[in-house]
């Protein structure tokens, strides 16, 4: 479950000209819709929090989300996703999105703690061992997660939908050199509408490449000390599932509610980085939208 | 230029009561009053419990802004409800007014809601990790 084969990347490349050759036999368009506004602006406010697998970290609160997008005829910005519509046929549409990776979020809200490096086993005081080549602390010391960079990725995207619900299939790799990984996940997601109410379960499935993993979730090697352990994180999988809620009160107004669950990859979970291998996210508020 | 000044002031004055007894205040509820469309779907079928209440008696007309005829009138009567089934896939106004007028004493307008998009990009999850909606 942890690897793939080492030719993902051009399976994915495969799939992009796959949707580029079926676009060419694709069904003739539905008929036009009524324009839409170019602006999708919106914003909520309640209380939720998505907490923080990483340690010594606090969980993220979430009192305002504010959505902010733009539609062009092929361009687009969607909540710092930049994107431009490659091709948009009845069965799909297929994006190319530059956007910035999640996982460095989560190392922003982290604490300092002061560690004194003496343990207490079976009622002595003794001292930890140190790693080969460095010193013994004597002193109490500041430590914290370690620091890591934004990442800005660039890749593919196609969307269904129908009936049946909507799916992603998405592809994106590190394109500015911080961790020179990549990520391909699909997306599925069923909404159903009755009167004022809404209800969307959805699950997802991606796979992050050993380059992403170790970088952020890995202790590199000028990283490990008395306390943390130098750890390489693979390749692997992971998924999601999350269930949105909307009851809408006028045509501008909805009360929202939603949680989401995210499994951490296992090789994820098992780095020393990481206090707990899933990530838990939840909503309840009032949503404008403009 | 004092005087005429006054002599308005004192027109309005007088033409105020006139006025508000030739439009009786009316007020109008209606339930409900949003219709959502999603995928799979382009109007709802609503039934609406239309209230409509005025201070003085008059012959008064149920109107919809989207058909040429009065859905129905009242004789002499001070209050009246109706339940009225329609299908909605666009937004119109339900209004009170004499018969064969054009002035709304009262307007309620329904309106139409419509979560799913035509253009697929619109319905892409977000990502920035505070998203929740």
């Amino acid at each position: 479950m942890r690897t793939l084969p080492a030719n993902l990347l051009k399976a994915v490349t495969f799939w992009a000209l796959a949707c580029l050759a079926r676009a060419d036999s694709a069904a003739p368009a539905a008929p036009p819709e009524p324009p839409e506004r170019h602006w999708r602006l919106g914003v909520a406010l309640g209380y939720g929090e998505r907490t923080n697998p990483l340690i010594q970290s606090e969980k993220i609160p979430v009192l305002v989300d504010l959505d902010i997008a733009w539609f062009g005829k092929r361009w687009f910005f969607d909540n710092g996703d930049v994107g431009f519509a490659v091709l948009d046929r009845p069965a799909f549409t297929l994006n190319a999105v530059a956007r910035v990776n999640t996982d460095r979020a989560f190392f922003s809200k982290t604490n300092t703690r002061y560690i004194n490096f003496q343990y207490l086993a079976a009622g002595n005081t003794s001292s930890l061992v140190p790693p080969p080549g460095s010193q013994q602390p004597t002193e109490v010391q500041a430590f914290r997660p370690p620091r890591r960079d934004y990442a800005v990725e660039f890749g593919f995207e196609t969307l269904f939908d129908g009936e049946w619900g909507a799916a992603t299939v998405r592809a994106f790799h590190d394109v500015s050199g911080t961790h020179d990984g990549f990520e391909v996940g699909v997306d599925y997601d069923y909404r159903l509408t009755r009167n004022r109410f809404s209800v969307a379960p959805s699950v997802g499935i991606e796979y992050k490449s050993r380059a992403l993993n170790d970088y952020y979730w890995g202790v590199h090697a000028d990283e490990a000390n008395i306390t943390l352990a130098e750890y390489h994180a693979d390749a692997g999988f992971g998924w999601h599932a999350g269930l949105r809620s909307n009851y809408y009160i006028t045509k501008h107004l909805r009360a929202a509610l939603s949680v989401n669950y995210e499994r951490l990859q296992d090789s994820v979970a098992d780095s020393p980085l990481v206090k707990q291998d899933y990530v838990l996210g939840y909503f309840g508020g009032f949503a404008w939208t403009f | 230029m004092r005087q005429l000044i006054m002599a308005a002031i004192a027109a309005c004055t007088l033409a105020l009561p006139a006025a508000a007894a030739d439009s009786a205040p009316v007020r109008m509820a209606v339930k409900p009053l949003l219709c959502v469309v999603d995928k799979g779907a382009s109007s709802c079928i609503m039934s609406f419990d239309i209230r409509w209440k005025s201070v003085r008696p008059n012959e008064y007309c149920l109107n919809d802004s989207a058909k040429p005829e009065p859905v129905r009138c009242w004789a002499a009567a001070l209050d009246g409800a109706l339940l009225q089934e329609r299908e909605v896939s666009e937004e119109f106004v339900f209004w009170l007014g004499a018969p064969g007028g054009v002035d709304h004493l009262a307007e309620v307008k329904v309106s139409v809601l419509r979560v799913d998009s035509a253009d697929r990009r619109r319905e892409r999850r977000t990502r920035h990790v505070w998203d929740v909606l």
